[in-house]
């Protein structure tokens, strides 16, 4: 349950002290507040923004055909493992572009979810949390957005780049954080629902129109001005504010060749609005790759699906590091569980979450570290052993928070991470 | 004396003959022309040779990854073996303690397959780089490079004709090389073969095994068709069966009781007909004749099969499998 | 169809309802005492609070919250031209006993009871079908309560019911928390594990009370009848211990309400457990269940928090904010605003034999719901707490579908199309049911209701997306954000344009055909904000339209968007 150990009482030695002061999510009607509005956490972070890349593996990426490669073993399957920039560090041959960036990458190789069901190893993933019948978990896209974000960023705080599915509002992502900080869906990287003017209204008319709407607002409200009032004014400012950033989710803006070296794939597309968004302003951006669930022809689908991420990830990478924006972008790639050691009869690897390994970069990431071991055959951990909420809290550390650390809802104090956890302090900066 | 009556070859009485066990799963299989050995390539990297009569197993250990690509020079009692990464070695067919006496960096990514000329001159090989190469039997030397396919190549045989070179790739594009000029004469379509399955976003099929007959008026292409879940292999196995001179198909083998897997290995046998292996759910091995779409007989494997030879006599088929072993299996009663 | 045949047994239940509007009780009207409590709590308070409200804001005010949406124009003007002095009371009195309000009271008891949980087990018409039901013969909270606590799902009669087990899958953890929560006004979730960190009042003890009522239920897909049932087993006590005890003692309970006494539980013959013997994929029936005790137990009038929790909940509904805030925090440190107001109201509800629709009414009929929502200057030191000024309340998103459908005429075409079977002068009709005529005008619209209950049918899919953008997360209570995804929807989202574009009979079109410019600011406003537009707003009407003279009929769809998109529409003022 969502408070056993934790419930920030006198006798958890969890302090709130400080953290209620300001309290209650004020002019958004939000229940929720903010365990870092305090003046020094905001100035702190107002220095430099700070953002975040998730590149989720869709299905479960193999550990063995990426970060944790066992050549020549009975599980080890037909691919080599190349050197890196990094003496010592070897991935899979099928990540040569990666393998020119590893100094800029942390591997976390001990992870051990315990968890080989796809909707849960998400869960896990996401949340950094294990499901609960009675509490559900907000995203780290959703608890970045809320930490992270600023409240005048048109921008959505959590945005979902997926190669299909439906766009849209992801509500249940933000859970307790209000849906303000769910995620927001651009399929196929399509720009958000309804950002364009209807057709049959021109630039003038609409500002005409906004101006009526606003003198109506300012009779209104002259004697009847709300927190709520405010903030839903205030969304249209922000709907328009994000109207002229139409551009950002526009890759034909880039100059072709640059296109081309991200590639011209889903993925290579998505990257490169991934990059556009974060240059633009974007707090937390997710681009999902379809599809890792290799149950059939593992080793095909691996070099068919690494051989699309490789090239863009790389250059994402690059390209955030030429502008100066790694430092302050923190980036996963992550899945919802890796896949077996054992080959099966039909070239495939199954669900496998005992022993597997996530990739981290930039903001707070120690570049060229690798953290935790796996024996000979990739089927155990032997070394550092970490689960889900160790990664969640070293998400949040590398950010610069203290990830143990609660949020208050209607004064119940929710810690932020698994208090059971902590971070995974080799592979932090 | 009167010689003793040959046993009819018939496919109806094929039976199991001799197992020949590895601890690894097999993914390829060929019997050597000399009809001594059969050779597998293994999931531990080995290539495995085992004599048919003795059951004796010796170790072929110089590659870095997987086998499945093999083919020989029988004049010169070669083996040729291309692995998964990029490389093909030459062996010895028959010595002792077999070691490399070619090593040919022929690949960037997969040997998909070798092919050794009806001349024993020339070798051919494909693979992921999209490329088909031609190379020098007596010095490894590379004579050509075939570029036209535009994704990974799966597969390459010699027309008996020896002068056209037959590959075919993962979207089922198969192209008729003149072997001299190095071009591209024509295309033949098992597209059938292939599919984009869109909610997975990958690619899925290719022409698993290739085949000529030996008079060679038909080839024949195996794989996977009608694939509804690229994740789990659910889709069917199918022999495109090609008119070789008119390019058309002509005929669609399929096995007559449903089944689910991928066709990884097929053979036309010199008596007119055709021989196929399934793994999938488990394995099969049917038999076709050309002109009936259905198997005229189907035999159910013990495992999952991942390739198929015909013996030189003629009456014997090696299958490779899954639970690392080769099956040889008597086509006469 | 059900509604129908439920809606004419009804008949009966209605009259009756019309002739004795509301139960008499000692001393003052509940109203009067509720504004006596509200003014003697802030000194100063004649000074400080707000005139009454106008007519024009109590119209639209006492529409949205009794039936869900904005009057039609026509109302409005009939309303603000009706000189009777009865005519707030008589409106309230008709809608209160309308179709819409009880298909908008039994939105609001499923959005407050399910929480927007998905329909996996119980579909959403049925159980929607049965809260309306509910809401139109008046059922007594108390009733519903037992009602929906007592199903098992298993008989289709009133399957249905179920739905509030079946769709938290019957867990115990689960239901202990929004039972505690919904029925009870105290959110005990964090006594799973010890007692209440910071809320003394709050109990472990108190949690597994309630736990052990369903601790022996669970869901079952049963074989035989082919769906999800809830089902007990006969055996099964409830220990826990708490986290923060290092000494780790087990205690023990049996069913009990929070500071309530033990249950007694009959001594069951052994071996004679089960009516049906638990086995797999069939639903077990003890003879003696807990679970069935629940209701009972729970929904009593000498139960104070079930009392408690029910009037804070419907006064929330009509004043904007709980006497106790949040809804589920009831205990001694976070006490009513207005403690004595509070008992009194739990009193009268339940001495009325939580007869809510007479509640409402007193609640409506009170100064204090009556209040304009405009401070008055004085008023700027108000707190929301003192009830000076009436609240601002953000349209759910039932509200402005339904609202932005009627202010746009979509709702219009669609009634204009059964209306006209009506006689006109019945039609015509908003006076007071409390004549003969009235009377005989109800009795036509109640043979019509079913007519109603087809509008709704036609309409109610258009309200599906405004629930999307604006809704709450499953499991969750409503909470107003305002997202600029919503603005996008609203502003450019192809739902609300489709509704402007003209349309014979709708809003844009009967603007369109108005060429005097007073009377269409007149029209517009009605419509929309329902009110008269003030001399300024009638000249910024013709200085939009004369503006754009050459696309007028776009013009007057920016302009009617700018109003529905404007505060004062998205509020209930």
């Amino acid at each position: 349950m969502w408070c056993s150990y934790s419930c920030g009482s006198s006798e958890h030695s969890l302090s709130r002290r400080g953290f209620l002061a300001g309290a209650l999510g004020g002019a958004l009607g939000t229940l929720v507040s903010d365990p870092f509005s305090r003046p020094a956490f905001t100035r702190e972070l107002n220095k430099q923004q700070k953002r975040v890349l998730m590149i989720w593996l869709h299905g479960g990426v193999s550990q063995l055909e990426s970060w944790d490669p066992k050549p020549g073993t009975k599980t080890g399957g037909p691919f080599l493992a190349i050197p890196t920039s990094v003496p010592g560090i070897h991935i899979c041959e099928l990540l040569p572009y990666t393998a020119r960036i590893m100094h800029h990458l942390a591997l976390v190789r001990g992870l051990n979810t315990a968890e080989d069901d796809h909707g849960k190893g998400a869960y896990i993933m996401h949340t950094g949390r294990r499901q609960e019948p009675a509490m559900k978990w907000p995203h780290l896209g959703s608890v970045c957005a809320k930490l992270l974000g600023e409240a005048k960023n048109p921008l959505p705080g959590y945005i979902l780049i997926t190669p299909h599915g439906n766009g849209g509002v992801n509500n249940e992502d933000a859970a307790f954080l209000g849906p303000r900080f769910a995620s927001v869906s651009l399929s196929d990287g399509h720009a958000p629902a309804n950002l364009d003017r209807p057709a049959a209204l021109t630039e003038t008319a609409d500002y005409k129109r906004h101006e009526f709407r606003m003198l109506a607002n300012q009779r209104f409200l002259r004697s009847r001005r709300t927190a709520q009032t405010e903030a839903y004014t205030n969304s249209y400012d922000q709907a328009a504010q994000l109207m002229r950033k139409r551009d950002l989710f526009d890759i034909s803006k880039e100059p072709p060749l640059v296109v081309d070296r991200y590639g011209r794939h889903d993925f290579g597309r998505h990257c490169l609005m991934a990059r556009r968004l974060l240059e633009g302003g974007a707090t937390f951006v997710k681009v999902m790759h379809s599809n890792y669930d290799t149950h059939h022809e593992n080793f095909d689908f691996h070099i068919e699906q690494l051989g699309e991420f490789d090239r863009p990830f790389a250059s994402l990478i690059d390209d955030l590091h030429d502008r100066g924006l790694l430092s302050s972008t923190l980036v996963l790639v992550v899945s919802e569980f890796g896949r077996t050691p054992n080959i099966n009869r039909l070239y495939g690897r199954d669900h496998w979450s005992k022993a597997w390994s996530i990739a981290l970069a930039g903001c707070g990431i120690k570049g060229g570290s690798a953290s935790g071991k796996t024996n000979a055959e990739g089927t155990a951990v032997t070394d550092r052993q970490v689960n889900g909420g160790h990664l969640f809290h070293t998400y949040l550390s590398a950010l610069g928070f203290n990830s143990k650390k609660n949020f208050y809802i209607e004064q119940r104090p929710i810690p932020i991470a698994d208090p059971k956890a902590a971070p995974i302090t080799e592979v932090l900066a | 004396m009167i010689p003793a009556p040959t046993p009819k070859i018939d496919p109806t009485k094929t039976h199991l003959v001799k197992e020949y066990k590895h601890d690894s799963p097999l993914l390829g299989c060929r019997f050597d022309p000399s009809g001594r050995f059969v050779f597998a390539g293994a999931q531990d990297n080995h290539v495995v040779r085992w004599d048919l009569e003795s059951s004796k197993k010796t170790l072929l250990t110089d590659h870095k990854s997987w086998v499945r690509a093999m083919a020989f020079a029988a004049k010169k009692k070669l083996l040729f073996s291309g692995d998964y990464n990029g490389r093909i070695l030459a062996w010895s067919v028959d010595a002792e303690e077999p070691k490399p006496t070619h090593n040919i960096e022929a690949h960037r990514g997969w040997v998909r397959a070798v092919t050794v000329s009806p001349d024993g001159h020339m070798l051919a090989s494909c693979g992921n780089d999209q490329l088909v190469k031609l190379w020098s039997v007596p010095d490894g030397k590379l004579i050509r490079e075939l570029v036209g396919h535009a994704c990974h190549v799966y597969n390459v045989v010699f027309h008996p004709d020896g002068k056209h070179l037959i590959s075919a790739d993962l979207k089922g594009i198969v192209k008729v090389w003149d072997v001299t000029k190095g071009e591209a004469e024509r295309e033949l379509d098992a597209k059938l073969l292939y599919k984009y399955d869109p909610s997975f976003r990958a690619d899925i099929g290719g022409v698993r095994s290739m085949a000529c007959s030996a008079d060679g008026s038909f080839l024949a292409c195996a794989g996977i068709t009608n694939v509804s879940n690229a994740f789990a292999g659910v889709g069917n196995p199918l022999i495109v069966l090609f008119d070789y001179k008119s390019g058309q198909q002509k005929q669609q083998l399929r096995p007559k009781t449903p089944w689910q897997g991928t066709a990884w290995g097929v053979v036309m046998h010199p008596a007119g007909f055709i021989a196929g292996v399934g793994g999938g759910n488990g394995g099969m091995l049917w038999f076709w004749k050309a002109d009936n779409a259905q198997d005229f007989f189907g035999l159910q494997l013990p495992n999952n099969a991942r390739d198929l030879d015909l013996h030189s006599d003629g009456r014997r088929l090696a299958v490779a499998f899954f639970d690392g072993a080769v099956r040889t299996y008597s086509l006469v009663k | 169809m059900l509604p129908y045949l439920v809606l004419l047994r009804l008949r009966f239940v209605w009259v009756l309802l019309i002739l004795f509007p509301a139960g008499v009780f000692a001393g003052d009207p509940l109203h009067q005492r509720i504004d006596q409590a509200i003014a003697a709590a802030k000194p100063d308070f004649a000074r400080l609070a707000a005139s009454s409200a106008s007519d024009a804001e109590f119209v639209r005010r006492i529409y949205l919250d009794l039936t869900g949406s904005i009057p039609t124009a026509d109302e409005t003007r009939a309303f603000l031209k009706d000189p009777s002095l009865d005519k707030r009371p008589a409106l309230i009195d008709r809608l209160l006993n309308s179709a819409e309000h009880a298909r908008h009271f039994g939105t609001v008891l499923d959005v407050m009871l399910m929480e927007r949980l998905p329909d996996k087990y119980v579909p959403h018409a049925p159980w929607l079908a049965y809260l309306r039901e509910s809401a139109a013969e008046n059922k007594p909270w108390d009733q519903l309560v037992r009602e929906i606590l007592s199903s098992d799902g298993a008989d289709p009669r009133n399957r249905p019911t179920a739905k509030f087990y079946l769709e938290r899958q019957a867990e115990p953890n689960l239901l202990t928390r929004d039972i505690s929560r919904l029925f009870l006004g105290t959110n005990l979730q964090c006594c799973q594990c010890h007692d209440h960190p910071r809320i003394d009042d709050y109990k472990q003890a108190h949690y597994y009370g309630l736990f052990a009522f369903l601790n022996r239920s669970s869901l079952v897909v049963d074989k035989k009848l082919n769906m999800a049932v809830v089902s007990e087993k006969a055996d099964g006590e409830v220990s826990f211990q708490s986290v923060f005890d290092p000494a780790k003692v087990t205690k023990r309970t049996g069913p009990r309400l929070p500071e309530g006494p033990p249950l007694k539980e009959p001594a069951v013959e052994k071996g004679k457990e089960y009516v049906v013997v638990p086995a797999a994929d069939t639903r077990a029936v003890p003879r003696f269940s807990r679970r069935a005790l629940l209701g009972p137990t729970l929904a009593r009038p000498d139960n104070e928090q079930f009392k408690r929790n029910i009037a804070n909940r419907l006064w929330a509904m009509m004043m904007g904010r709980g006497l106790i805030h949040p809804l589920d925090l009831d205990h001694s440190a976070n006490l009513p605003s207005h403690p004595a107001l509070l008992k009194l109201l739990a009193e009268d509800i339940a001495a009325r034999k939580f007869d809510m629709r007479s509640f409402l009414r007193e609640l409506a009929l009170s100064q204090t719901y009556q209040r304009s929502s405009e401070q008055s200057s004085a008023g700027n030191e108000a707190e929301p707490t003192n009830y000076t000024v009436a609240l601002l309340k953000p349209l759910t998103p039932e509200q402005l579908a339904w609202s932005l459908m009627q202010a746009t005429g979509l709702t219009d075409i669609e009634r204009a199309e059964w209306s006209k079977k009506l006689p006109a002068k019945a039609a015509a009709y908003t006076g007071s049911i409390h004549t003969p005529f009235g009377m005989a005008v109800v009795a036509l619209f109640m043979e019509t209701n079913n007519k109603e209950v087809t509008l709704y049918a036609r309409l109610s899919p258009h309200v599906a997306p405004f629930v999307k953008a604006f809704g709450s997360l499953p499991g969750q209570a409503q909470e107003f954000d305002a997202r600029l995804d919503q603005a996008l929807f609203l502003a450019n989202g192809p739902t609300v344009r489709s509704w402007l574009a003209p349309r014979p009979g709708n809003l844009i079109d009967r603007l369109a055909r108005l060429t005097n410019t007073d009377a269409l600011a007149e029209e517009l406003y009605l419509s929309v904000l329902t009110r008269l537009p003030s001399a300024e707003e009638r000249k910024e009407v013709a200085d939009f339209l004369a503006a754009r003279s050459n696309d007028r009929s776009m013009a007057l769809q920016d302009m009617a968007w700018a109003l529905l998109a404007s505060a004062e529409f998205r509020f209930n003022h």
